[in-house]
């Protein structure tokens, strides 16, 4: 293994809130390795935006610390930190929002490559060319003119990563990239986002909630399952997909419906013992899915938080059961 | 006996760049019991239809031509032709509209109860405590705890808990057809897996017919027992959900459930549909999928193609080249179309 480009290292970010205070991230910890695909999963308030945005350096930690090249990005000064601040950049879910209306692509484009790159004139024209190329959205030289409400979501989409490679950055964070666009082009953005990992070796951070959309794009890689703003789940994509380890992974798996009627219709449920997640102002003691986990063992899970530990097939979850059993909870729950 | 009877259907908008065609010529039955889902991408004209199923549409559209016939055994009338007054009867007690349970839905100053009482009190339901004890029975239905509900604001709710509200508010005057939008997108995983169980379960037990309007495919291989496809405003498939899912016969049908990908099986071979859906207001001569379409031939220039009945029954597509869809599909087995593909 080499040493990780990019790494949380045991962070946790709290917000105090008139009602008292949240914990949207606890103690998250991934390292991450250079062309690494790796998606972030779970439901809404489990943390999974909090933690791209700590990962990308846009927010910093209540506790631990976000490491890059294995140094403390919030330690950085000047030129280090500006050098962070390149090689790490985020596109946003909402490409309706995140271009500026009143410029075009090319005056989108081109502020970013004359600070970072120097470029100007006709370098920057050139540059810009071949970035739209690379995004795919060509003939080029049609899109340098064109406003954001001239184009589609989709090529809105394409023209945001395309701002953010215009400083080549070494890890890029998407969060819900594809969640607004058609269902009919999602695949080939996540193709463009998967090209980025594989023939530019960037490491791709996909943040979403569509494990189907996870499953597809870190096909490579590896999926982080959150709930509650913990990690529950750690593992290489297919294994985790396939047999789940977690019991909150489990059920998710287990309740998605999917564009197949035989299949979705006959697949094996997990019941819960409670539909409502808990709040995060009022978080159970133990681990946080105990009350409403089929696996759950009075005196164990109620009291003690489990840790992220190992499985065979280098998987990791947070789950007592799971890890006293050495079997993941889709076997321990028969819907393997 | 369809419960509602849509024939040759057209809906334009007025734009300052001429009138878009958001609807063409739309012909479907909805049978008593029965659940529609009708699929496509954004801009395909679902939620025109949809919406102007129960006139709702924004003033700049128009019908141009078509009927809506209802046919509920004892009453019958073309909703086209309906004064303003019948039409607001018709559109709860006959057929009511979920919509997607964002806050818009509803008014958010005042109580889930309030919001009841005024949609009982707008449709004749003078009686409070009539209103009152067939909410508490709806919310019974809908699974959730009409003390912890009805004195809620809408914002005061979860997401699913205003789906639910949603749900049991369009069946208070028990109406024949719900047509649902999106009703489960931007819901959580859990959440959606809640409502879909809510609905089957509801649908089986009251028997009213559904139309859902969906991007999401999954929701209609859960509930559909058929499925319309629709592209640039008209009908360009009409199968039962198997067929559509593991037979499907037009092009578009086929790229659109290629485009997916699934959690559980083989992922297969997925792709998103090149290009984007044809100007409304400036339709191409011929198909109008032409452009798009990896099966295309010169003859596909030549007119827009009605539907053909195809090799399966029931089954129809707006297609010339559908024995060659068939051909490159394969096998009839019901497996998913990404896989047969790859």
């Amino acid at each position: 293994m080499s040493a990780p480009l990019i790494e949380l290292d045991g962070v946790s970010r709290t917000y105090t809130t008139p009602a008292g205070t949240i914990t949207a991230v606890d103690n998250v910890s991934l390292s991450l390795e250079e062309s690494e695909t790796i998606c972030i999963v779970g439901e809404s308030g489990c943390g999974k935006t909090t933690t791209g945005r700590i990962l990308a350096g846009l927010l910093r930690p209540s506790g631990g610390r976000l490491l890059f090249e294995g140094a403390d990005v919030w330690e950085k000064k000047g030129k280090d930190l500006a050098r962070f601040r390149r090689a790490v950049q985020l596109v946003h879910q909402d490409p309706y929002a995140s271009l500026n209306p009143t410029r075009t692509i090319a005056q989108t484009l081109a502020p970013p490559l004359a600070k970072h790159k120097k470029a100007h004139g006709r370098a920057a024209r050139a540059a810009m060319i071949s970035l739209l190329e690379r995004v795919g959205l060509t003939p080029p030289a049609d899109f340098l003119l064109k406003y954001p409400h001239q184009l589609s979501g989709g090529q809105r989409q394409r023209v945001s990563i395309a701002r953010a490679l215009t400083v080549d950055p070494r890890v890029i964070v998407a969060d819900e990239a594809v969640s607004m666009v058609d269902v009919s082009i999602r695949i080939s953005l996540l193709d463009l986002l998967h090209n980025l990992a594989t023939e530019f070796h960037v490491t791709t951070v996909l943040i979403t909630h569509d494990l189907a959309v996870a499953r597809y794009f870190a096909r490579k890689g590896r999926i982080a399952v959150m709930y509650l703003g913990k990690v529950v789940e750690l593992a290489a994509t297919e294994p985790l997909v396939s047999d789940p380890a977690h019991p909150y992974s489990t059920a998710l798996i287990a309740a998605i419906p999917e564009a197949d009627p035989t299949i979705t219709r006959t697949k094996k449920r997990v019941t819960l013992k409670g539909a409502e997640v808990p709040s995060l102002l009022n978080l159970p003691p133990g681990c946080v899915f105990h009350p409403r986990c089929p696996l759950a063992e009075p005196g164990l899970c109620d009291v003690v938080v489990p840790p992220l530990g190992d499985l065979p097939g280098g998987r990791s979850v947070a789950c007592h059961v799971a890890l006293r059993e050495r079997q993941p909870a889709a076997e321990l729950l028969g819907v393997r | 006996m369809p419960v509602l009877a849509v024939r040759d259907l057209s809906i334009e908008y007025r734009t300052r760049h001429g009138p878009v065609q958001a609807v063409r010529d739309v012909t479907f039955d909805l049978e008593q019991g029965e659940t529609i889902a009708i699929i496509g991408e954004s801009g395909s004209g679902k939620t025109t239809l949809a919406v102007g199923l129960i006139r709702l549409s924004p003033r700049s559209a128009r019908v141009t031509k078509g009927e809506i016939r209802y046919d509920d055994g004892k009453r019958a009338f073309d909703v086209l032709s309906l004064d303003a007054e019948r039409l607001r009867r018709f559109r709860w007690a006959d057929c009511a509209m979920v919509f997607q349970a964002a806050l818009s839905a509803f008014n958010p100053v005042i109580t889930i109860w309030e919001q009841f009482l005024d949609t009982g009190r707008a449709h004749g339901m003078g009686d409070k405590h009539k209103v009152h004890d067939r909410t508490r029975e709806l919310l019974d239905l809908v699974h959730l705890d009409p003390k912890r509900v009805l004195s809620a604001y809408p914002h005061e709710l979860s997401g699913g808990m205003r789906q639910r509200v949603l749900i049991a508010m369009a069946l208070l005057l028990d109406p024949r057809i719900i047509i649902l939008d999106e009703p489960t997108t931007a819901l959580d995983i859990l959440t959606q897996r809640a409502i879909i169980d809510l609905l089957r379960e509801l649908r089986s037990r009251l028997g009213f017919s559904t139309i859902f309007i969906s991007h999401d495919l999954s929701i209609a291989a859960e509930l559909a027992d058929r499925m319309l496809t629709m592209y640039a405003g008209r009908i360009v498939e009409r199968a039962s959900v198997e067929d559509l899912f593991y037979r499907p016969r037009h092009p578009y049908s086929v790229g659109l459930m290629r485009a997916v990908p699934r959690v559980s099986g083989a992922m297969g071979s997925v792709a998103s549909i090149p290009g984007s859906p044809p100007d409304l207001i400036r339709l191409p001569k011929g198909c109008s999928y032409y452009p798009r379409c990896p099966f295309h031939v010169d003859e596909c220039l030549e007119q827009d193609p009605p539907l053909l009945q195809v090799d399966t029954p029931n089954h129809e597509a707006a297609c010339i080249r559908w024995t060659a869809v068939a051909t490159a599909l394969g096998s009839d087995a019901e497996a998913p179309v990404a896989e047969k593909l790859a």
